[in-house]
């Protein structure tokens, strides 16, 4: 069985052999432990890459995003970044006011995707291909316009703020459309939705503004074959319900911030967990014995004939030989 | 309706027009200020907190109630000082050393204000160094310290050790928060308190400031 199939099995709940593995090498583990993260490789290779950011027209972003100092994308927001290795964030949003709400720059040059390059990448892996982009509606409206500038909207419900929306989502539509048309097997989506112990939004808002984005893209990506991957950091419990409901394939999030067991009772069979291990107390401080009960508490509340997929965090703080116990808990082949 | 119930309520619904009027109204009515603060205000902001606390409210509404609060305090605040009545207290907050992550920080600044504190905003990437300067300036009764990062945790020790140093312990208190930090790696650092989200952070610095905090600043 390849790599490929034993994904689509474990997202369709066909019992798969063992559970598909990813891990996410950040810069920083990658400069800090190379000899671990090739060792790592190796053994317990990924079953599911990302395609190749292949576009006809270089993207027009300054800077290296994971290197001290600043970096702007291609939408024209500028991260400050204190530390190697990390993504970092902006602190001087374009839209501080809305009176330059016409100058955001719309990033076409994403559309423009190697769609042969793409293909070519697709056909010649056996592994489980995820489209590089990554549309994420409420991060791009925090990226432009400010965090907290965003939360005040959300209760003041300004008109720009629908309009700056619509137009991050209507190009999101259009990014995901051009990649629904490669060989890739998902696409994909993020949007951080949840602080430590509760959603930064009520879900009702969430409902009201953001799950229809949400459906369209779901639908988009089901009615051109692909699955549909999605990432969210934090306590998102409460739309869990909604992303099986939307159709979301596979969802990565902060299991342990939840509980896995209290996931496993609302949607363990009806999405498949996409990781992840504990980055915030297990990867970083835990002993080897944690790992492997960690592992244990994942299979036992949200696996059901599939459902799960080995993923972590290799990033900042946390230990190799945990990561490593975690692929190994998690069952070779 | 009484007045003191309605500017109660425009801060819970985060009306800053209204909360505004509303205080006009009480300033031109004579009403006693720190009445209007204690019974009217502060109550306001301890029930979005506690709304907060129970995943009725959330961050916006959060925000938005504090951005109220603070439109009603800009009215207060010259007239208390006339008469000599202090804030809450002052609050040293920042983000640790090697870290740029401060949209909680920036949450925990709002309320913090909200809640009637003066609040001294360092940024992030803060130094241990600057922590303890900027609490011997400003004469604080709090430093509150964030960390996103895992590797940045560290930092938080080593402000806790620079207080100590400059012995000033007893004198400014310190409360930590971030995603992971627990009361456990509080405890283990020496911190005087841990505040798991915006909202618990103000009756924290309330609290630590009634231990103590409130005394006499560094230096005096």
């Amino acid at each position: 069985m390849t790599p490929r199939e034993l994904v689509i099995k474990t997202l369709r709940f066909e019992a798969p052999p063992r559970l598909p593995r990813q891990v996410w090498l950040l810069p920083w583990a990658k400069n800090r432990f190379p000899q671990e993260a090739a060792a790592l490789a190796e053994r317990f290779p990924d079953d599911i890459v990302t395609a190749p950011p292949a576009y006809a027209i270089p993207l027009p972003v300054d800077g290296d995003r994971y290197a001290v100092g600043t970096y702007v994308d291609e939408w024209g927001c500028r991260f400050e970044n204190v530390a190697e290795g990390i993504i970092g964030e902006v602190k001087r949003p374009l839209l501080a006011d809305w009176s330059r709400l016409d100058d955001v720059r719309i990033p076409v040059e994403r559309l423009g995707v190697d769609v042969e390059k793409v293909n070519t990448f697709c056909r010649a892996t056996d592994r489980f291909v995820i489209a590089a982009a990554v549309p994420r509606p409420f991060e791009r409206l925090q990226f432009l316009r400010g965090s907290e500038n965003v939360f005040y909207d959300l209760i003041d419900q300004p008109p720009a703020l629908r309009t700056l929306l619509g137009r991050i989502h209507d190009f999101y539509l259009r990014e995901l459309d051009v990649w629904a048309g490669t060989d890739v097997d998902a696409v994909q989506m993020m949007d951080d939705w949840g602080g430590q112990r509760s959603m930064l939004v009520s879900p009702e808002l969430w409902r009201a503004m953001f799950k229809p984005l949400y459906r369209e893209y779901v639908d988009l990506a089901h009615g051109r074959g692909k699955y549909f991957f999605m990432h969210s950091d934090g306590y998102i419990l409460d739309i869990m319900p909604d992303l099986a409901e939307l159709g979301v394939d596979a969802i990565n999030a902060q299991v342990f911030c939840m509980g896995p067991e209290r996931l496993g009772e609302l949607c363990a069979g009806k999405i498949t967990f996409w990781g992840e291990m504990d980055r915030q107390a297990l990867l970083a401080r835990g002993s080897i014995d944690d790992i492997r009960h960690g592992v244990q508490r994942m299979r036992s509340a949200l696996e059901r004939r599939g459902g799960l997929i080995a993923q972590c965090e290799f990033g900042p703080g946390a230990k190799p030989e945990n990561v490593w116990a975690f692929f190994e808990a998690c069952g070779g082949g | 309706m009484e007045l003191k119930k309605k500017l109660t309520e425009a801060v819970i619904r985060g009306d800053a027009a209204e909360t505004e009027a509303l205080t006009r109204q009480a300033i031109a009515a004579d009403v006693d200020l720190e009445e209007l603060l204690s019974e009217a205000m502060i109550p306001a902001m301890d029930e979005v907190g506690g709304r907060f606390a129970r995943g009725e409210f959330f961050i916006p509404e959060l925000m938005v109630a504090a951005r109220a609060m603070k439109a009603g305090m800009a009215l207060i605040r010259p007239r208390l000082a006339a008469s000599e009545v202090q804030s809450a207290g002052r609050v040293v907050i920042g983000t640790v050393f090697g870290d740029q992550h401060d949209i909680g920080k920036n949450l925990v600044g709002s309320m913090l204000e909200g809640g009637g504190f003066d609040v001294i905003d360092l940024g992030f990437d803060v130094d241990p160094e600057r922590f303890v300067g900027a609490a011997i300036e400003h004469q604080a009764h709090v430093i509150g310290m964030s960390a996103l990062l895992t590797t940045t945790m560290p930092a938080m020790r080593t402000v806790v050790e620079e207080l100590e140093k400059a012995s000033l312990r007893g004198q400014t208190k310190i409360m930590i928060g971030g995603a992971p930090i627990t009361q456990r790696f509080a405890d283990e650092i020496g911190a005087d308190g841990y505040a798991e989200d915006a909202g618990s952070a103000v009756a924290l610095a309330r609290a630590l400031v009634a231990d103590g905090g409130s005394v006499k600043g560094p230096g005096q």
